[in-house]
């Protein structure tokens, strides 16, 4: 039956015009027609230039200075004109990618806005991991990395409370420590597409299950998840992400700005990071598998992390077409939490156009900091 | 030359070993093989599954006398189509239990070799007077330990003169 449609589709493909169609040669076409020609060239001009001469694109270049490194972690500080008195720090995810997509060109960089608005914009680069830091957990994130990082924060800007942004993984991470330690001066707490409750979490979940994937075997053997394993779990989610990118380029590449922008996204999207073994073990384990964080069942350090005790205003931002942190997932902590004031928004856009791109200009990035600007 | 007495329990362990690993072949090769499975079964509903959505979508498209964005959308309207029936199938348990399998499998096939070839390069830089990889994260790891213990000891430090600042009589 499907065979006999397809065959249909192709009949259609092929003689679409003979069926009651007719085409007269207007100006109008042949105006279309000069037009795609003229983008044909410009398209093999650009591909020959793409090919012959790649450039490498320039990436994070808004002016930031290194306040602290740990090992492999850095944070930074963004130069800015500093209007509001609170910090923000700016947690991401760790391992998958490199943070530079926050900062990916002047003009379409988060970090860029930020600074702009007058925030005092602090970024925690997790850093790429080696065979070394196998041993590094998700708790040793939450109860010796975090905790120096906001005292740095605090150091540095001379401000008595600061505020945390955390974004995909940085999310959940930012929740455990702000739950495990309620008495940090956090003012503010703002969520962008970071899963917190996993029952909701979507295909991840469903392959990570515990009935299908031994977590446990699978550090044992490989030990770290090199980056190369994370691209393939990564592509497996969208299979045909790459012929559709591949496409849009080849349509777009006469245009110019198209070309300097897929380059420097193109090069964080191939830029994947490894994932610490016992890292990667505990984050399956408790939060895919188990969903400790939500149901309240966490510990770090023998504290234990109830998203209850998390008090201050909280900004919980979705995206619509997230298929890595589903909105039902990433809202749920707005329900969780016992702050009063808190707010949830679902914008168009997936989990990476949220933050990055022309979309996440118009709709995301003013959005959070007309939320955070008065209660800095 | 080695006498007897030293060779014969060296032929006996021998023949016992011989003996002892032909037997495991044998129960490995005589156990019953799983039922074939048809790779076929799965994706076949899913590769219908997709014509279908590509047809309906492709039905829904007017006709543009513009034949490179006519091109495009039956571009998109294919790719569009394939991703969501792909995205159904890989929802599936059925779909989660099999990719499960292969993994476990992969890693059971991989462990042993994984550490074979570990070994083998360590000996080979052992001999030639190397370091392992293995000797290198240990001091990286003992890099790591030791930055660790000064911060700590800077916290320590930084929490005791504030302590003393706050005695300190204004």
């Amino acid at each position: 039956m499907a065979l006999e449609r397809f065959a249909d589709v192709v009949e259609r493909f092929t003689h679409g015009y003979g069926n009651g169609h007719t085409l007269e040669p207007r100006a109008e076409t042949v105006t279309q027609w000069q037009e795609e020609l003229e983008r044909v060239v410009r398209r093999a001009e650009n591909l020959q230039r793409m090919l012959t001469n790649p450039q490498e694109p320039k990436v994070g270049q808004t002016p930031r200075q290194e306040i602290y490194k740990k090992n492999k972690s850095r944070l930074y500080r963004y130069q800015s004109k500093r209007t509001h008195r609170t910090p923000l720090l700016f947690v991401p995810n760790l391992g998958i990618s490199r943070p530079y997509i926050f900062d990916l060109m002047p003009g379409a960089s988060f970090v860029e806005h930020m600074t702009r608005e007058g925030f005092d914009f602090y970024m925690l680069d997790w850093g790429v991991f080696g065979p070394e830091d196998n041993d590094l957990s998700f708790e040793d994130c939450v109860t010796r990395i975090l905790p120096r990082m906001t005292r740095k924060v605090l150091e540095s800007s001379g401000a008595e409370s600061l505020s945390v942004l955390g974004y995909c993984m940085g999310a959940p991470l930012s929740a455990s420590f702000l739950a495990a330690y309620p008495e940090t001066p956090v003012k503010n707490f703002i969520n962008m597409a970071g899963p917190i409750d996993f029952s909701k979490i979507g295909l991840f979940g469903l392959w990570l299950d515990e009935k299908y994937f031994n977590v446990d075997r699978f550090v044992e053997t490989i030990g770290a998840v090199p980056a190369d394993m994370v691209k393939a779990g990564f592509k497996l989610l969208k299979p045909t992400m790459d012929l559709s990118t591949n496409l849009n380029l080849w349509w777009n590449l006469w245009n110019d700005k198209y070309v300097e922008g897929f380059n420097a996204l193109n090069r964080w999207a191939n830029e994947y990071v490894a994932f610490p073994g016992e890292f990667f073990r505990q984050w399956v384990g408790d939060f895919y598998q188990r969903n400790k964080l939500f149901r309240g069942e966490a510990v770090f350090g023998g504290r234990p992390a109830r998203l209850s005790s998390i008090s201050c205003p909280v900004f919980v931002v979705g995206a619509k077409e997230d298929y890595i942190a589903p909105p039902e997932c990433v809202r749920a902590l707005i329900d969780a939490v016992s702050s009063r004031d808190k707010d949830y928004v679902e914008l168009p856009g997936g989990h990476i156009s949220l933050i990055a791109g022309r979309g996440a200009s118009l709709h995301c990035w003013p959005k959070v900091s007309s939320w955070l600007a008065p209660r800095s | 030359m080695a006498d007897a007495s030293t060779v014969n329990p060296l032929l006996d362990l021998w023949r016992k070993q011989f003996e002892e690993s032909a037997a495991a072949w044998t129960r490995v090769v005589g156990q019953a093989p799983p039922p074939p499975t048809d790779p076929t079964a799965f994706w076949r509903p899913v590769l219908n599954q997709g014509l279908e959505q590509w047809a309906r979508l492709f039905a829904q498209t007017p006709m543009t006398p513009d034949l490179a964005t006519q091109w495009k959308q039956f571009m998109d309207q294919w790719i569009e189509a394939w991703s969501k029936a792909l995205g159904q199938a890989m929802n599936t348990d059925a779909y989660a239990q099999m990719m499960g399998k292969y993994l476990d499998q992969w890693l059971v096939a991989s462990a042993p070799m994984k550490k074979a070839a570990e070994q083998q390069i360590d000996q080979a830089l052992q001999t030639l007077n190397m370091a392992s990889r293995s000797q290198l994260t240990a001091v990286a790891k003992q890099i790591i330990e030791l930055e660790e213990r000064l911060e700590r000891m800077e916290d320590t430090l930084g929490a005791i003169l504030q302590r003393l600042d706050h005695k300190e009589p204004k």
